[in-house]
């Protein structure tokens, strides 16, 4: 069995479950998430055991479709976050059917699915064309996911905002995909990397498309100057989806701008300078308005919102920061292994405001007070989630970090990393200042908060990963330092 | 990949044991405890097994586990050294743990918090394994701060006493001093050797590589980085003048004091320091420096104990003394000397600590030494284990391992300097009086209060180690069993002195036990009153008076200039800037379609005017 | 003579039409279509490309081939932004953009 063949049956089974929240009502939502989350444990178990050769593939997909290390690695990616939201889901099921049109929760259990399918498929793109379907398919299905709690005024508001801003974006993108492809005469990333080291093709429209292409690029992954519809998208959305966009967008996002950068910084590319500080400039404005405003945020879900453009400022500089010979790591590997560090701490924060928001509490720090007498258990949950997030030595956000700024500074990109530690030091002050209302103010009541085992357990795992990345990275660092070993020894 | 080694089993099993005590140590109760001395007993087989291993040679060091690894050129992994250095105190620690892990379980069988006793003791030995096993100064720091923390634990353990707080935060604010000294010297030789701090690459690089450089051309940067590194050994070993936080210690569980506090803990600054020789070898003023600390130590904790009257301090005074002359040895360049001290001391005080342990527990804890008295017939087997252990402690001549290890640094020190030899000398008198004093008054006599006329010996789960201690405490230096345990010996010179130094530690001994016997012989209380020493000379009083007094004037300062310049200029005008910046940035978010999309616009212009314009002028 | 040159300057100016009505309308509906507009620029500036880019003769299709998809997704997402924006007419009685401002900061 290939990879490819499990994305085409992850797809008709998110068909399957949306169907039969519409045509079979006797089914519970619960069973229908529990289902989803079965078919993406099985597919990546499947994906763990399918045969990694290209030549498994079908002849009509072999050629646009790459099989290498990073794409498997964010296949497995998609599917861990895909299964872990449709928890989230499963987790939130009553706050949600409350709002939503019907009073059920239907697509919101098989999207996610196809979401995963997209993003799969994107993780082997190998030309724009491929990128585009599959990122439109991820994006498409996340304008549904994003106003599905309609009832809710924040998620509808949330939904026409993501819609405009995203249906834009997606014309830069394509637009910008023309200029490329009329300058380089290519839509491949391999066609593209030849055209940029071409000294016949005209420099300036491939600039004027490479600006386009990455300004749409940009946008996906919340790249200041385009990073405006994140707070509001993910405040109004609902949490599961908030956690998806955080986590499965973004990594989504990066995926594609990783294959598109290594293109575009080919060997003796005659851009790399102009591509590097294009995105070394938005890495610096990206975490600065990323982190500065969240200072003064009063919900803790808006709060995450800038903390994810924060930390995509932290990917954007280390995609900036290629790879040296001190590296046995690649510049992706670098992206790819903060992702990894990425989810467990934002999965975890969002589940402790799912399963408060279950309970009746919101999400301002007002309502997280006096959290730690309420439920221990799910304070130091929350309190590990704030301490990786922060990059608190002995976490995963820590290691995170750490690689990022290993990588700059062998570039020395100094400017550049004087902006990351102003974010770094501003997110300090603003995930401790959540920890603080956790355990230092008196809440209004001391009424316990109840959470099902399996999800205390699924929960207590989540933080057990952000602490054993932390302090012994070197299977995940050995997993993606392969491709650049095997690189090096091709270039040899 | 990490396939498992023996070393993988010694170092890894007690902390697997540590963890499943700490999580379940509600639902174990009894069973917390053997599970640590089951592991504590594999760790033992283990390290014997490994006595007869291969060395491993220096450079290449047997591969546990990667680290931390970020680059080629920055990553740490935890290595093992397996040489005899490491293979023989392996052995120490492993299997003088197992028999206190044994003494314990009898020792320890009424309290209430048992699993986090064990817990505690198993943590402790994961972390004292790795200290042995390092093969490079930060796996060394980090087990280095892991001993701290579960010594700790333990001498905290029964946190209900104010006392064994204080004790414990004592001891390890003291570390802390020492250990900041210990950090900046791993620092400066990370800096000074490109990033290296691996054993082997470190004495290589002084051989033929940017230390040899630094040492011909700034000899004074070398020996910075010696006395730092030294200063991690002052606070760990206890020497002058942070040796304030052992005798306090000792408010631990008798068994905690035996094993960490006598035997295996306190002799890693020891350990350390031969580790690094090559580094105190580069730089003489150092080794003068390191000598003559340890010299000081060892008078100053020698006439302390001559005027304590607990078990147990007198025992912590003597340990201290003794880790002055290993200390001693290895600023005199001979490390083997001290480590072979440092072999022989960890039996025999192990078993006066185990020995101490059981009087006490005989006497309903009793601790005073006064309040004891004719113990030798109520207790003998604990008589004679102890009085074996004393034997040792004072180096009678011939028959104890004491005797030879001593002989071996009181050599060195007569070679090297006359005035440590005569320090040394006078230490052993002293040694042998206030043993002696501890053996008339505890042991022989009368009984002079009622615990001490009901005591009897206790159950075999705690006589069994003392046996073993004592046998070991008489054998360990002959040659078939230091073989075979791989100790490392001093090398044998038979000089014109030789005969010379046998005959002064022998009048040492003699005149001290002669001493003591004329002095204390039927005494039931304390002829000799002499305040400097049983305040111990002020230390702590002094401390105190700094801390009161300089450090207030200090703070005072140092509080202005931080508000000034840390709050102010480092904390406060930067917070305000981003608070600025935050909330003009947030100000673009106002929420409206329109704006977005016109950021969106600009956003766009902007990218293409600074890629196709800006970016292709100044990258040229 | 129509020359790409002709057909990039009329794609461009679409494009550029597209955007400003996007920032400068108010009502959702026609932000909607300057949007499909702004995907067609970028259509028009594919066919272009593609048909000035003759290999043996031929032009290269794959560019082609992306608009075709290009198209296929506009109308997946016309389907869905139209969903949304009839929700947002429900719930507010007014499709301008004015009504959905109650996030900020």
């Amino acid at each position: 069995m290939s990879a490819f063949s499990i994305e085409v049956l992850l797809a008709l089974l998110g068909l399957a479950i949306v169907l039969a929240a519409a045509f079979l009502p006797a089914v519970s939502q619960r069973t229908l998430a529990w289902t989803g989350i079965a078919g993406s444990v099985v597919a990546l178990l499947l994906l763990c055991g399918a045969s990694h050769a290209e030549s498994s593939l079908p002849a009509f997909v072999a050629p646009y479709y790459s099989l290498d290390t990073l794409s498997l690695f964010y296949k497995a990616f998609a599917l861990v976050i895909t299964a872990l939201v449709l928890w989230l889901i499963a987790e939130s099921d009553s706050t949600l059917s409350n709002y939503s049109a019907d009073g059920k929760l239907g697509e919101l259990v098989g999207l996610p699915l196809i979401v995963c399918t997209g993003m799969m498929w994107m993780a082997s793109a190998k030309d724009l064309v491929t990128v585009f379907v599959s990122l439109e398919l991820v994006t498409v299905a996340f304008y549904v996911l994003v106003a599905y709690t309609r009832k809710s005024a924040l998620s509808l508001e949330a939904g026409v905002k993501y819609l405009i801003l995203g249906a834009a974006a997606t014309g830069v993108l394509v637009f910008g995909a023309a200029w490329v492809y009329g300058a380089t005469g290519s839509l491949s990333f391999e066609g593209i990397a030849k055209g940029v080291q071409n000294a016949a093709v005209n420099k300036s429209v491939l600039l004027f498309g490479i600006a386009f292409l990455l300004a749409g690029l940009g946008f996906k992954v919340a790249a200041a100057p385009f990073h405006m519809w994140v707070p509001d998208v993910y405040q109004g959305a609902p949490t599961p989806v908030t956690a998806f966009l955080s986590v499965g967008s973004k990594a989504s996002g990066f995926i594609v701008l990783t294959r598109v950068i290594d293109a575009l910084l080919a060997n003796g590319s005659r851009v790399t300078s102009e591509v590097t500080n294009l995105l070394l400039i938005s890495a610096a404005i990206t975490v600065l308005l990323g982190s500065l405003p969240a200072i003064f945020q009063t919900s803790v879900k808006r709060l995450l919102a800038y903390s994810s453009i924060s930390h995509a400022g932290f990917l954007l500089l280390a995609l900036a920061s290629r790879s040296s010979a001190r590296f046995d790591i690649t510049s992706g590997g670098v992206v790819a292994f903060y992702l990894a560090t990425y989810l467990p701490m934002t999965v975890l924060a969002f589940f402790v405001l799912c399963v408060l928001r279950r309970q009746g509490i919101g999400d301002s720090l007002d309502e997280l007070k006096g959290l730690g007498r309420r439920s221990p258990l799910l304070a130091l949950l929350l309190t590990i989630a704030m301490a990786s997030l922060a990059g608190l030595p002995l976490t995963a956000g820590f290691l995170g970090k750490m690689l990022v700024f290993v990588a700059a500074v062998d570039h020395g990109y100094w400017g550049v990393i004087g902006c990351a530690v102003i974010g770094a030091a501003a997110g300090f002050y603003y995930y401790f200042k959540v920890i603080l209302a956790i355990y230092t103010s008196e809440g209004t009541t001391e009424e316990p908060v109840t959470v099902s085992i399996a999800s205390k357990a699924i929960a207590t795992a989540l933080a057990a990963i952000i602490l054993i990345l932390g302090l012994y990275p070197r299977p995940l660092q050995k997993v993606l330092a392969a491709p650049a070993a095997a690189s090096v020894a091709l270039g040899k | 990949m990490n396939s498992i080694t023996p070393a993988s089993i010694v170092l890894l099993l007690p902390l697997f044991s540590a963890f499943t005590i700490l999580l379940l140590h509600k639902q174990l109760k009894g069973a917390a405890a053997l599970i640590s001395i089951g592991s504590s007993a594999v760790c033992a087989i283990v390290a014997m097994i490994m006595l007869g291993a291969k060395d491993t040679p220096f450079g290449e060091p047997q591969h546990i586990l990667s680290f931390i690894h970020l680059t080629d050129t920055i990553n740490f992994d935890i290595n093992a050294i397996i040489d005899g250095q490491s293979r023989g105190m392996l052995f120490i620690v492993t299997f003088i743990g197992f028999l206190v892990h044994l003494y314990s379980h009898g020792y320890m069988k009424d309290d209430e918090a048992r699993p986090r006793y064990f817990g505690s003791l198993s943590m402790f030995m994961f972390s004292m394994t790795g200290i042995v096993l390092a093969d490079n100064l930060v796996m060394m720091f980090i087990f280095w701060e892991l001993v701290g923390l579960s010594s700790y634990l333990l001498i905290g353990h029964w946190f209900e006493k104010p006392s064994a707080c204080d004790a414990a935060k004592k001891a390890f604010l003291t570390n802390r001093v020492g250990d900041f000294g210990f950090m900046i010297g791993i620092l400066l030789l990370f800096g000074l050797n490109h990033g290296s701090v691996e054993f082997a690459d470190l004495a290589d690089s002084f051989k033929n590589g940017p230390l040899h450089d630094v040492k011909e051309h700034h000899q004074w940067v070398i020996t910075a980085a010696a006395l730092c590194i030294f200063m991690g050994a002052v606070g760990k070993s206890a020497q002058v003048p942070l040796h304030v936080w052992l005798p306090d210690a000792m408010e631990g569980p008798t068994p905690v004091s035996a094993l960490i506090h006598a035997a295996t803990m306190v002799a890693a600054g020891v350990y350390m320091l031969v580790r690094v020789s090559f580094l105190i070898g580069a730089s003489e003023f150092a080794g003068e420096v390191i000598a003559g600390v340890g010299g000081i130590t060892a008078i100053f904790a020698a006439l302390m104990a001559v005027q304590q009257n607990d078990i147990k301090r007198i025992l912590a005074y003597s340990t201290l003394s003794q880790l002055g002359y290993m200390v001693m040895a290895v600023g005199l360049g001979a490390g083997e000397a001290g480590m072979f001290h440092l072999y022989t001391h960890a039996f025999f005080k192990a078993l006066l600590f185990l020995g101490s342990g059981a009087v006490i527990y005989a006497c309903h804890h009793e601790q005073d030494i006064w309040k004891m008295g004719g113990l030798n017939k109520q207790t003998p087997a604990t008589y004679i284990t102890f009085a074996i252990g004393t034997a040792a402690l004072i180096g009678v001549p011939f028959v104890t391992s004491g005797f030879w290890s001593k002989e071996g640094i009181l050599g060195a020190a007569y070679e090297h300097c006359k005035i440590l030899f005569a320090i040394g000398a006078f230490t052993a008198f002293l040694t042998a009086f206030y043993m002696t004093r501890l053996m008339i008054v505890a042991f022989l006599g009368k009984p002079r209060t009622d615990s001490a006329s009901h005591a009897s010996d206790p159950p075999l789960v705690m006589v069994g180690p003392l046996l073993v201690l004592s046998i070991l405490s008489l054998t360990s230096a002959l040659p078939i069993v230091r073989e075979r345990l791989q100790a490392m010996v001093p090398h044998e010179h038979h000089s014109d002195a030789h005969w010379l130094i046998v005959g002064v530690s022998i009048t040492a001994l003699v005149a001290g036990v002669a001493l003591a016997f004329k002095l204390y012989k039927g005494k039931d209380k304390d002829p000799l009153n002499i305040p400097l020493f049983a305040n111990k000379f002020y230390v702590d009083e002094f401390y105190a008076g700094l801390v009161k007094y300089a450090q207030d004037r200090l703070a005072w300062i140092v509080t202005g200039l931080e508000r000034i310049f840390v709050d102010g200029l480092i904390a406060r005008l930067p917070a305000a800037i981003a608070c600025r910046i935050g909330s003009a940035a947030r100000s673009l978010q106002a929420g409206h379609l329109q704006g977005y999309t016109f950021l969106l616009g600009a956003g766009i212009v902007l990218a293409i005017y600074v890629a196709v314009f800006v970016l292709p002028r100044i990258g040229g | 003579m129509i020359t790409l040159n002709h057909y990039l300057f009329v794609s461009g100016a679409l494009f550029a039409l597209g955007l400003a009505g996007v920032v400068v309308r108010r009502n959702i509906l026609v932000i909607y279509m300057c949007l499909e507009m702004m995907l067609s620029s970028a259509n028009l500036a594919l066919v272009a490309f593609s048909r000035f880019h003759l290999t043996d003769g031929l032009p290269d299709y794959s560019a082609q081939a992306l608009v075709f998809f290009t198209i296929t997704v506009a109308a997946a997402e016309v389907a869905v932004g139209l969903a949304i924006i009839v929700a947002v007419y429900r719930a507010k009685n007014s499709i301008d953009v004015e009504s959905v401002t109650k996030m900020q900061g």
